[in-house]
């Protein structure tokens, strides 16, 4: 009975130290350096963590999950410059309805390979929109990017305002990490497991596993598009880069470093991986190199990632 | 209930299947015997979809399902137990059934946590294989003998119609070897029962007709007692098992 109030009051206690995260930390954090960092973690996390809807629970291995982050990225921006409306339902649901869109055409013909061609595929799918998003340069800027994106407004709030934006980017994290919660524990995220561990006992059960990945691979797109989205919106810029390879692996690293296939490894990574890539890159000159060392070291001695460490380590204390 | 027409299929130039017609009729149990290498698993590998043939029919409940693919066969009512279990491994053996009972209610359910009485059913079957009690273990920590009443158990939630049994009893010791063919044996009489197996004591229990493949051909067909006065069957499966 303690321990099953325990868990959801920590949940709900940290949920609400996050949201209001700018208000609290004020006092001590006049530059709102700590709050910018932590905006783009969570912005990382929720990219993370649908990468490993497919990674961890399908044991799809995209690495070409920046395409779907980006075009939400760039829907956002566009569909604020050219509709010339900021509301924010607009906004986030271009976002979700072209990366989903996006997912389902490159899906369509990804989703028939498996393992290192499923890999290769999605890689190669993802240059190609690279290549379309350098290209267009009248519609995404091209190489000099999409500069002034408009932050979005909703029933009155005008998230033009850096704490509220916060709010917006807190709360969609915590929306979207219930929704992975849900789906995993859910008779869908039981039979993405079972499509990781025996395809072929699927099909012979009745599964139609080429539609159902086909599925993973649109909803773990579409979810990447409102994290895209929300960068947008942060930093008001949209480049290349964000469907670019360089992004993919960032969160196919933060997959990998804290936890494939676990509910908080994905967050956990990618709260790491940013730590280093943007706060250690101010003081040392090799962050890249220690982020590769970090994951090197991952890779060889703990394939379960930083989740799985905390749970041997639970296990030896109780034991 | 199941049959085939002419059905052949050819690997790189092998005929693995060179012409085979039966007819399997609802509720029979049938035996598929011959030595290795007669087609009796790409038989199989066809009925379920797994295979295309190149040449030939398949007729499911009187329906043409030739080149179906596999999970629209399963969702008609066929089901197999693999001759290597084709498990999910690392699931508690309780999760292995119960994925094979949600199929019939499709995987696009979200939001919500699997109903508990697909748990029920699963624990129901795992009671019924003889895995009661089992059903926190992983697939992968059970015994081989487990494993092979697991792999039954999975089959037999689907509620098949027709249940392909690719070597039920193999690897077993003669304990266990007993008590799935006494389980399987006692499967519902309107189950359409296909099996493929080497024990000839197993077959003999279970078959109610035998179907005897050589070379991709059916040789012979008939009750136990003729296949076994069969001289031609004797001369190339029974002949050699039995001296």
């Amino acid at each position: 009975m303690k321990t099953r109030l325990a868990i959801p009051l920590a949940a709900v206690l940290a949920a609400a130290l996050l949201v209001t995260f700018p208000l609290w930390s004020s006092p001590w954090e006049t530059s709102r350096y700590a709050t910018t960092i932590l905006q783009s973690m969570l912005v990382v996390a929720i990219l993370a963590l649908s990468l490993d809807l497919l990674v961890g629970s399908a044991g799809m291995p995209s690495l070409g999950h920046a395409a779907y982050f980006g075009a939400g990225a760039y829907a956002a921006a566009i569909a604020g410059q050219r509709l010339g409306n900021d509301d924010l339902v607009l906004g986030l649901g271009a976002a979700i309805l072209v990366s989903a869109l996006l997912a389902l055409a490159i899906g369509a013909v990804a989703v028939r390979a498996s393992g290192i061609f499923f890999l290769m595929l999605t890689l190669a799918f993802a240059q190609m929109v690279f290549a379309i998003a350098f290209q267009a340069a009248d519609i995404t800027g091209g190489s000099n990017g999409f500069s002034g994106v408009r932050r979005p407004t909703f029933a009155g709030l005008d998230f033009n305002d850096a704490t509220a934006l916060f709010h917006l980017v807190a709360l969609v994290f915590l929306l979207v990490l219930l929704l992975i919660w849900r789906i995993r524990s859910s008779a869908y995220g039981r039979a993405l497991v079972g499509l990781r561990e025996n395809e072929r006992r699927m099909r012979a059960l009745g599964y139609d596993t080429t539609r159902l990945r086909l599925s993973a691979f649109v909803v773990a797109g579409a979810i990447a598009g409102i994290g895209g989205a929300l960068q947008a919106y942060s930093i008001r810029f949209v480049s290349p880069n964000d469907v670019g390879v360089a992004r993919s692996v960032e969160a196919f690293v933060s997959v990998l470093i804290g936890g494939v296939g676990t509910l908080l490894g994905p967050v956990i990574g990618a709260v790491v991986v940013v730590f280093i890539e943007r706060v250690m890159d101010s003081y040392i000159a090799f962050a890249d190199t220690v982020l590769g060392l970090v994951f090197i070291v991952f890779v060889l001695t703990a394939r379960q990632g930083i989740v799985g460490l905390v749970r041997v380590a639970y296990a030896r204390v109780r034991a | 209930m199941i049959e085939t027409r002419e059905l052949r299929r050819e690997f790189g130039g092998i005929r693995a299947l060179a012409g085979v017609t039966l007819t399997v009729a609802e509720g029979e149990r049938r035996a598929i015997i011959g030595p290795n290498g007669a087609g009796k698993t790409t038989l199989f590998n066809v009925l379920t979809g797994e295979i295309e043939p190149t040449g030939g029919q398949v007729r499911l409940a009187g329906e043409d399902v030739t080149g179906r693919r596999p999970h629209e066969l399963a969702r008609r009512g066929v089901a197999r137990m693999y001759q290597r279990n084709e498990l999910f491994d690392p699931l508690p053996a309780r999760d292995n059934v119960a994925i094979a009972v949600a199929a019939a209610a499709g995987p696009y359910r979200p939001f919500r946590a699997p109903p508990p009485s697909e748990l029920v059913a699963a624990d129901d079957l795992l009671e019924r294989v003889g895995l009661g009690g089992r059903g926190a273990v992983p697939a992968r920590a059970l015994s081989h003998g487990e494993r092979r009443q697991l792999e039954l158990a999975v089959a037999l939630a689907q509620r098949p119609r027709v249940l392909l049994l690719d070597e039920p009893t193999a690897g077993m010791s003669p304990a266990e070897t007993a008590r799935i063919t006494e389980l399987i044996a006692s499967l519902d009489r309107s189950l359409t029962l296909v099996i493929v197996e080497h024990d000839m004591d197993v077959v003999f229990r279970l078959a109610e007709r035998i179907t005897v493949l050589h070379e991709g051909r059916v040789i012979a067909e008939g009750t136990p007692p003729e296949v076994r006065g069969d001289t031609l069957v004797n001369e190339v499966y029974l002949g050699k098992v039995v001296a």
